[in-house]
């Protein structure tokens, strides 16, 4: 962008996807991934699912926030603005999913179906859903970023976890019995996904100058190659063939589509960070 | 308590940049890093083409967006009005850089960037380091040039009155087009200029309250 084209048009936020803000974006992903999963493991009550869920929130997200932050050490006053922002209440959603899913891991291990393991589990649901919601209300909130600032992205967010999250148990926790169930439930979710998608670009390409230029830079633009390659094809064309080819029982076909949807959820996430313009100032 | 907040005079402004160097000037500004900033664009079509310039800096909202979102505390309003960063509470997590609709708030990357690359830092960008060390990681913008107006108050000074209480890029401003003062002040001639010249800030419809007004 030439300087006297700089905020006297539509200027893309570039903190997030740019340099360090790149593990920003990586933390979002992982964020709805292990949440999504951590659901998806509740619901099919797969401990493996959910050990890797917990990893990945506690390694992954966990991780690059540590890695992201000036000091670690100075994170605990994010408790005290729980209030009025997102981050701060996302903050303590992840840890409340950190210490409730250990205590129920543990508690899965040592006493499974103990009235404690069902009362962990709820408490680990309750606190898997809120980090899944508040990844898409920590953008969506911006009203800055008139693209963001639309109610269906936190639904698709929530759809994306789970569609990935049904893929990630379906390779990590297996178990015989469900494998139509996950097929199913990853179906259902894809066209979901694909649906809610549609949808927030139809509404966004209406909702104003900016919101639609966001649009064109995704469809037709600069970041048209990543979406309708990343997204599109990797995330949702070929897990859905795939899918209507039968949920295979073999590992590395469950491996395979697991990882394409991830990838096609990366590379969404990614077009809508790098997606998000501002209204020209004057 | 006074509210302190700026009034832009667009039809006098001539575009100098003397108030984007005067603040750098005054805060040792590291580069690529501004906290006022120029914008010049052009109006109209061939062969009645405007060129405009609007000088930008942070809003000080009332209702600021940069402070709700911050996680940590590290942005916060004072109560005449001045939004600040503290460097020793900000994370570095660029929330509020990507909340600020009006784009005025920078990360900054790295320290010790010289302004001539591989030649050292100048002279004064050491008594820079010194005397305004930005933190690196940290979150950097417009503070009104709060500590000039809390030194100018000490010594029983007015803001936007007496030149040491007065913020830099409004002192450098050659042709007067910035105007400082108590908002809350109806007497105060920021306030008579807001009101007789129907001042109005840039983009009201986000309700974010802004303390900074243009006259067009």
């Amino acid at each position: 962008m030439k300087p006297y084209e700089w905020m006297v048009r539509y200027t893309p936020q570039t903190d997030w996807v740019q340099g360090g803000g790149l593990l920003i974006w990586l933390s979002f992903f992982a964020g709805i991934l292990g949440s999504g999963s951590y659901l998806v493991s509740l619901y099919f009550d797969s401990a493996a699912g959910a050990l890797v869920s917990w990893l990945v929130i506690v390694v992954l997200k966990g991780g690059l926030h540590i890695a992201d932050a000036r000091k670690p050490l100075g994170l605990w006053r994010m408790i005290l603005r729980v209030r009025t922002s997102w981050i701060a209440r996302g903050m303590v959603f992840t840890i409340c999913l950190v210490l409730f899913g250990a205590i129920q891991l543990v508690l899965s291990y040592e006493s499974p179906g103990s009235s404690f393991e069902t009362l962990f589990k709820a408490l680990t649901g309750i606190a898997a859903a809120s980090v899944l919601l508040y990844e898409g209300f920590t953008i969506n909130c911006l009203v800055g970023i008139p693209f963001w600032s639309s109610a269906l992205l936190p639904a698709i967010l929530v759809s994306w976890g789970i569609f990935q999250g049904l893929a990630l148990v379906g390779f990590a926790g297996f178990q015989a019995d469900d494998r139509k169930a996950l097929g199913a439930g990853n179906t259902v979710f894809l066209a979901v996904t694909v649906v809610l998608t549609v949808l927030y670009f139809w509404n966004a390409a209406y909702a104003g100058a900016t919101s639609k230029e966001s649009v064109k830079e995704i469809v037709t633009g600069r970041l048209g190659l990543l979406f309708w390659i990343g997204t599109v094809a990797i995330g949702f064309a070929a897990p859905g063939a795939m899918l209507l080819g039968g949920y295979d029982a073999d590992p590395v076909a469950r491996a395979t589509l697991f990882v394409l949807e991830a990838l096609g959820c990366l590379s969404f996430t990614y077009a809508v960070f790098r997606a998000g313009l501002y209204s020209p100032l004057i | 308590m006074a509210r302190w907040g700026m009034v832009i005079d667009l039809t006098r402004c001539v575009g100098c940049y003397a108030c984007m160097i005067a603040c750098k000037q005054e805060h040792f500004v590291p580069p690529g890093v501004f906290w006022g900033r120029l914008l010049v664009t052009e109006t109209g079509k061939y062969p009645r083409v405007r060129k405009i310039s609007i000088p930008v800096l942070c809003n000080h909202c009332e209702e600021a967006i940069c402070v709700k979102v911050c996680p940590t505390g590290a942005s916060a309003r004072r109560k005449d009005g001045i939004v600040t960063v503290d460097p020793d509470k900000c994370e570095g997590c660029r929330y509020c850089v990507v909340a600020c609709p009006y784009q005025q708030r920078t990360y900054l990357q790295e320290k010790n960037k010289e302004y001539f690359p591989a030649q050292g830092l100048t002279e004064f960008e050491k008594i820079g380091q010194i005397l305004y060390p930005h933190e690196a990681r940290s979150v950097t913008k417009c503070n009104f040039c709060a500590e000039r107006i809390d030194d100018g108050i000490r010594k029983g000074l007015k803001p936007g009155l007496d030149r040491e209480a007065t913020p830099a890029c409004v002192n450098m401003c050659m042709v007067k087009a910035r105007r400082f003062g108590d908002l809350d002040d109806p007497d105060n001639p920021v306030s008579v200029l807001i009101r007789e010249r129907k001042a109005h800030p840039l983009h009201p419809e986000l309700g974010s309250k802004p303390s900074v007004y243009y006259v067009d």
